[in-house]
């Protein structure tokens, strides 16, 4: 059975809309012209248990306001929606116990307390076992390293701290799927680290289902099977990040050093050119002393995509899938 | 109601982290309750009643209403700042009742400043003046009572403007006209025993007056038998009346948050 199944979810919001001048804002006092903004326009797609899957999207793309319908604090306007057995949205209360959800911008830490002492309260939130919440504990702090600070305010922890306390918090109760919104956002490269193989380890361990949205590529490179690409509200990608390689990243490039110490650096299109054709070119024109093939970031897969340079889309409108 | 209990105690030892803040909050007390004094000691001008109200009547108000109205301030912004900056949404993931979160969290905070900055108020103010003692010990166990009522009529007004933030940029305003409001019609500033008749009338047919004037009067005896019950009872339809308000306004607020997105 699917863990996550939505269908056609749609999310519109109405913006009042302004045009400039001091005349156009008088107006606008007693009467509004609204835009409707497609955040979220018809999107769909199916996820199992224990799967981890990667949300991401250029800004505004719609991704946060997925989360939100998701995680059952936003109504869509239109589709349907049934995670867990549940509708979200309709059984809030009852959803919302085998969930945990961890906003990176947003924290839900006792600001003058001692961490421990929020996650005391999680314990009383979400009525923990002793057993199971000491057993979650001590794993977790042991995990992301937080026996020092875990008796400070919160107030005094450094960002990287908060964030691992954030997602402790949110994990104590062994929900079954867990969303993360953007959980390094702001993070050096050793705290990123600790929180990517933390998530890692909660998917392969506990066989939570895991949702996150990023726009660190490393993030869902290193913890992410799948990936959902959203833009402008529609999803234009579903399917594994070596897929989208194979299918978008087309141009390779070739760094020759030559046998009189030239470099001599070349791109071409592999579905134009074959492999073949391409050395023997080479071959027949250079002395040739070493030779190195670089595949394309998916960083810069990802950049075309956004920027609109890859389109995602087939001839016949439909979702390119692998 | 483990959960809650667990709010108000995490709340209560919250405020024991601001060491100032509590010392503070002791002397901003008593200086308040003593110049209110002052001003009514020379309004008194040495007589020792005024239409049958003694100063030590006056006084015994003083301490009560505006001691406890100091204690029963909390962040009324709270609301406000959880919708702008978002953090509402987080409420809403927990498998608890926001409101009933916010109640137990503002009872925790009340309960700590009745402790820690009303009871010590009350022992410098006793140096100054002398007050009444209550009528019985039956009195004073009712009037704890009624006070916790008062305390949720007072809650509950509160509560009504902090959810008008789902659709003001800004409810401080507001607030504070309530405030205003609050002070001068439930006696705290001007004992009720003062109103001009009408305005009395008038004010007795609002909620204000349950909110410190009524368990004031068990206190003092002032109230006995059958008036006890009638006046708890008018502070029970008040708090119905009120809560039926409030759920309103917070359902319709929070269906704008789920449906617009705030």
């Amino acid at each position: 059975m699917q863990m996550i199944e939505v269908n056609g979810i749609k999310k519109y919001y109405k913006v009042a809309k302004r045009d400039k001048g001091i005349t156009s804002s008088v107006k606008h006092l007693f009467h509004r012209n609204y835009q409707v903004k497609k955040a979220v326009d018809d999107i769909s797609f199916s996820i199992k248990k224990g799967e981890i899957v990667g949300f991401i999207g250029p800004n505004g793309a719609g991704k946060s306001t997925t989360i939100k319908m998701l995680s059952g604090i936003l109504y869509p306007d239109e589709g349907k929606l049934q995670i867990n057995g549940y509708i979200p949205y309709k059984q809030r209360k009852q959803y919302v116990k085998n969930i945990g959800v961890v906003f990176g911008q947003k924290s839900q830490l006792h600001w003058d307390l001692p961490l421990i002492e929020s996650f005391e309260l999680m314990k009383y939130i979400y009525k923990i076992p002793q057993n199971l919440y000491e057993e979650n504990l001590e794993k977790f702090t042991k995990l992301l390293d937080m026996e020092n600070f875990i008796n400070q305010p919160v107030r005094q922890l450094s960002l990287g701290q908060r964030m691992r306390g954030d997602i402790v918090a949110a994990l104590l109760h062994s929900p079954e799927i867990v969303f993360f919104d953007e959980p390094t956002i702001g993070l050096d490269v050793v705290a990123k680290e600790k929180i990517r193989e933390f998530i890692k380890y909660m998917n392969e361990t506990e066989q939570t289902t895991i949702i996150f949205t990023t726009h660190d590529m490393q993030d869902i490179e290193k913890v992410c099977d799948r990936l959902i690409i959203i833009d402008e509200g529609k999803k234009i990608y579903d399917g594994t990040i070596d897929g989208i390689k194979n299918k978008y990243a087309n141009s390779k490039t070739i760094e020759i050093l030559l046998e009189n110490g030239e470099k001599e650096v070349k791109t071409f299109d592999i579905n134009k050119t074959p492999m073949n054709e391409v050395m023997e070119g080479l071959f027949s024109k250079y002395h040739i002393k070493d030779i190195s093939i670089c595949e394309p970031e998916i960083d810069e897969i990802i950049r075309d995509i956004y920027e609109g340079r890859v389109a995602l889309k087939t001839t016949d409108g439909k979702v390119g899938e692998i | 109601m483990r959960t809650y209990i667990e709010f108000a105690l995490k709340k209560f030892q919250n405020k024991m982290a601001y060491r100032l803040e509590f010392f503070m909050g002791i002397v901003n007390t008593v200086i308040t309750i003593v110049v209110y004094l002052c001003i009514y000691k020379a309004l008194y001008g040495g007589a020792t009643e005024i239409d049958g109200i003694t100063f030590q009547m006056v006084a015994t108000n003083f301490v009560i209403s505006l001691g406890l109205s100091d204690a029963f301030k909390y962040n009324e912004m709270f609301l406000q700042d959880k919708i702008h900056d978002g953090t509402i949404t987080n409420e809403f993931l927990k498998p608890v009742n926001f409101v009933f979160r916010m109640l137990s969290e503002n009872i925790g905070e009340g309960l700590f400043k009745i402790i820690f900055n009303f009871i010590p108020a009350l022992l410098f103010t006793l140096l100054y003046a002398s007050l009444c003692p209550p009528k019985s010990i039956l009195n004073l166990f009712i009037m704890l009572v009624s006070m916790m009522l008062g305390y949720l009529i007072l809650w509950l007004i509160s509560f009504i403007v902090q959810t008008w933030s789902f659709w003001l940029f800004s409810v401080w305003g507001i607030i504070t006209i309530k405030n205003v409001f609050v002070n001068i019609l439930s006696g705290s500033l001007l004992p009720m025993w003062f109103m001009p008749a009408t305005l009395r009338k008038i004010i007795s047919f609002t909620p204000f007056e349950s909110i410190y004037f009524t368990p004031v009067r068990i206190y003092l005896g002032e109230l006995c038998g059958a008036d006890i019950l009638s006046g708890m009872a008018v502070q029970l339809i008040w708090i119905c009346i009120l809560a039926l308000v409030a759920g309103a306004f917070w359902k319709n607020g929070v269906k704008k948050l789920v449906v617009q997105g705030g």
